[in-house]
């Protein structure tokens, strides 16, 4: 704790540096701005005038960091990683990039290691804060190469330990560095020859092949699957673990690798395997996912949308909602952590992919998050049940809420064309997702037509609607089937049978149609819960009082 | 209640699969270029032998993603055929978004497309006036064994599942059976249906039965946990 009087003391001698600094601040947030690139690149170079000028509290802090490196003391490397290094970029590198690695290997006896480390983080930022050059990119792509091969291919397991936080972020700006790189690259208008010559040699450089080989590697150097099937089934788990997995470093990037491959195969649209690489992990409160937070909301957010986007809306509609309920409870927890506006991000993505699922598939809900659903996303949810005009509302919240899909080839650089047009896959998979959608715009209204009555001619039933009775036969068939889903009973999460998820249904007989709702008794048990709740809370408050 | 829908989703490992395909698709050799010829020797089985293999197929995808020059466009045909085969499973769209972004104005891609759409939308009728119209979809089907006969019973289930009796000439029309009365007798016998007066009979299942239920609460012990805490502080 010494050291943490001794860098809020000095501040004072850094103020000098934020003048200069401040004179470079033109910078948009936004990121990959091409436009700003350029600029960006001057206050680089001027920027690395002033890197010798570190502050003597940055300074301290990388020392420190360092020693702690050596000495694998988590502990204090969870406070450093989460609160230092976060304050003093707050405080100093808001703008502008940390200081070179170059810069502070002396400090650090050149360790080679602790520079890779630090490198991670200062690309991290750059992407985050700033908006990163093609040679970052590049060079950020190495330094990630230098890691994993430092732990995949050393001799016998590396003795270094991390936070999980900070595995978890690995792996997580891995592929989000790696998506940003395929979006990046698909757009070559604007660029500059330079630019389009470097990726067209580069074309090695944060390709799918590598990205995946990454993750396939640590997962099987951790051996975690054979660890999660033995802590499913029982057996030694020294032994399933073996050399590598026993340290929590190599069974966390495993785990995290499975995580991230859930994602990986999101982005490039493949549901199925996406949930397949999920076979051996259940989704409990137990889950190792569980324990960082930014991982478990991603988790839950891939897990739903490739749920989603196999048309098993009920299975979605579960997973989205376990994982909003958890942020609602746990928001007074990480309202202080780097990441809370990325997880409140997520939760509104969240709420906009509850409310397409809901419109598709009516469900009862918990009772906050309905109430959560109906204040954001109340207008949009009666536009979606307004038949052909709801689509709109459909695609809106679809591009709002999808990940950034990933077109992993990028353009053929042959081709004078593709240097004006830009591949935007997210455009390919919202396409076939509203197709499906569009079968069923005609189904709220069709359904609360069946739902005042219990038998019903066809014939009479096409005139309320102003449709011929053969469209209305062919409409009935698509509720029919539409109202029966592959849900997860139990096993693996690709797996499911067909259930009824819809409280009314019908059946014809020849031209008469025979209705049945079922309906739902009250449900007593959740309200008095509820005020028993608040009743407590009053009277503790009161107790407080008196 | 009991579950058995008539509906049933592709087999994640169906039984047909040998046991090289099943270790090739589980592990990392399934991104390895050198296996697609293995798989699509695998789908030509199955669209000789009327099997249907979603897993399989969708690893050739993956593997035409990242290599598009390996991709084979009749291969792309033939696994959307098979794929509509097993509506109203998603497979056919599972498909579609493994395919680069062009590949849905492939005119033949764009063809199958619109068979989708027809078998989605319960249009059979206008199903089968364009198959039978355009030899093009015949050509794209002609792989596939036994393919009018899949489609036939993808309709069949979608009407077992709605109707409990239904006009035999709707039927009729519905299966592209009108110009062989006998061949569609033989056909609702073959599924265990009767004829009486020109109605099929559909016996009842899951699906359409259309029994009105009551839903009751179910409230699980752990929702009760903190209020029984509350009563420790009394």
């Amino acid at each position: 704790m010494a050291y943490q009087e001794g860098y809020e003391e000095d501040i004072d001698l850094a103020e000098e540096i934020d003048l200069l600094a401040n004179e470079f601040t033109g910078v948009d947030e936004d990121l990959e701005e091409e436009a700003l690139q350029d600029q960006m690149q001057l206050q680089l170079m001027l920027q690395q005038q002033y890197a010798q000028e570190i502050p003597e509290v940055v300074k301290n802090f990388i020392i420190y960091f360092h020693r702690n490196i050596l000495e694998n003391n988590v502990y204090e490397l969870h406070g450093i990683y989460e609160n230092s290094f976060n304050r003093l970029t707050e405080k100093f590198y808001a703008k502008t990039p940390w200081p070179e690695a170059d810069y502070i290997a002396p400090m650090v006896n050149d360790d080679q290691v602790f520079l890779t480390l630090y490198r991670e983080l200062y690309y991290r930022h750059i992407y985050s804060k700033l908006s990163p050059t093609i040679e970052h990119r590049f060079h950020s792509y190495e330094n990630y190469c230098d890691l994993f091969n430092f732990i995949l291919n050393s001799d016998g397991p590396v003795s270094l330990e991390l936070p999980n936080q900070w595995l978890w972020d690995i792996i997580d700006e891995f592929i989000y560095q790696f998506q940003s790189f395929c979006n990046y690259r698909n757009r070559l208008k604007n660029k500059t020859d330079e630019e389009i010559a470097l990726l067209r040699e580069n074309i090695q450089v944060w390709s799918c092949y590598s990205v995946l080989n990454v993750l396939y590697s640590l997962i099987t150097k951790s051996r975690i699957t054979e660890q999660l099937l033995v802590s499913k089934h029982g057996g030694d788990m020294i032994e399933a673990a073996g050399e590598y997995g026993s340290r929590p470093l190599y069974k966390m990037l495993g785990y995290f690798s499975i995580i991230g491959l859930l994602r990986v195969h999101c982005l490039l649209g493949d549901y199925t395997l996406a949930l397949k690489m999920m076979d051996n992990i259940e989704l409990n409160k137990k889950a190792l996912f569980a324990r960082v937070t930014a991982c478990h909301v991603t988790t839950y957010y891939y897990v739903g949308f490739a749920y989603m986007m196999m048309r098993r809306y009920a299975d979605a509609i579960r997973a989205f909602s376990h994982i909003l309920v958890f942020i609602a409870r746990t928001k007074m927890y990480h309202t202080r952590s780097y990441q809370f506006d990325q997880i409140n991000k997520k939760g509104d993505q969240m709420y906009a992919l509850l409310a397409v699922c809901i419109a598709l598939c009516p469900t009862r809900l918990d009772e906050s998050i309905h109430t959560h659903l109906k204040e954001k996303y109340g207008d949009h949810s009666s536009k979606m049940q307004r038949g052909e005009e709801g689509l709109q509302t459909f695609e809106d919240l679809f591009l709002y809420a999808c990940p950034k899909f990933i077109s992993p080839n990028g353009p053929n650089f042959d081709d004078p064309n593709a240097l004006t047009q830009t591949i935007e896959p997210h455009h390919h998979h919202a396409k076939i997702f509203l197709s499906e959608v569009r079968h069923q715009i005609l189904i709220p209204t069709l359904r609360s037509y069946l739902r005042l009555y219990t038998t019903m001619g066809i014939d009479k039933l096409a005139a309320f609607l102003e449709i011929e009775a053969e469209e209305l036969r062919t409409q009935l068939l698509i509720v029919k089937q539409k109202s029966r889903q592959q849900k997860w009973i139990s096993g693996t999460l690709l797996e499911g049978e067909y259930v009824t998820t819809s409280d009314l249904d019908f059946c014809l007989k020849q031209d008469m149609i025979h209705i049945a709702e079922s309906k739902v008794g009250r449900r007593y048990g959740d309200w008095f819960l509820r005020n028993i709740n608040k009743f407590q809370d009053i009277l503790a408050g009161m107790n407080l009082r008196s | 209640m009991n579950n058995d829908s008539l509906l049933f989703p592709s087999p994640l490992i169906p039984p047909s699969r040998p046991e090289i395909i099943q270790s090739l698709i589980d592990g990392v050799d399934r991104y390895n270029p050198d296996n697609v010829s293995i798989l699509e020797e695998y789908l030509a089985v199955q669209l000789q032998n009327e099997e249907y293999d979603l897993m399989a197929n969708l690893a050739i995808l993956k593997l035409y993603q990242f290599n598009p020059h390996l991709v084979n466009e009749i291969v792309i045909h033939n696994i959307l055929v098979k794929a509509l085969t097993a509506i109203p499973n998603p497979d056919f769209n599972l498909c579609l978004y493994l395919l680069q972004e062009g590949a849905l104005n492939d005119e033949n891609v764009a063809k199958l497309i619109t068979l989708q759409q027809l078998l989605e939308q319960a249009r059979y009728q206008e199903f089968w006036d364009s198959f039978e119209k355009d030899e093009a979809y015949k050509e794209l089907a002609s792989e596939a064994i036994g393919f009018e006969n899949a489609i036939r019973k993808v309709i069949m289930t979608a009407i077992c599942m709605t109707y409990q009796s239904i006009s035999a000439d709707l039927l009729r029309s519905y299966l592209n059976f009108t110009n062989d009365d006998d061949e569609f007798e033989s056909y609702i016998k073959s599924r265990e249906l009767t004829i009486k007066d020109d109605v099929v009979i559909i016996p009842t299942n899951y699906d359409n039965e259309a029994k009105p239920t009551v839903i009751r609460e179910n409230i699980k012990f752990e929702q009760l946990t903190k209020v029984i805490g509350y009563s420790n502080e009394l």
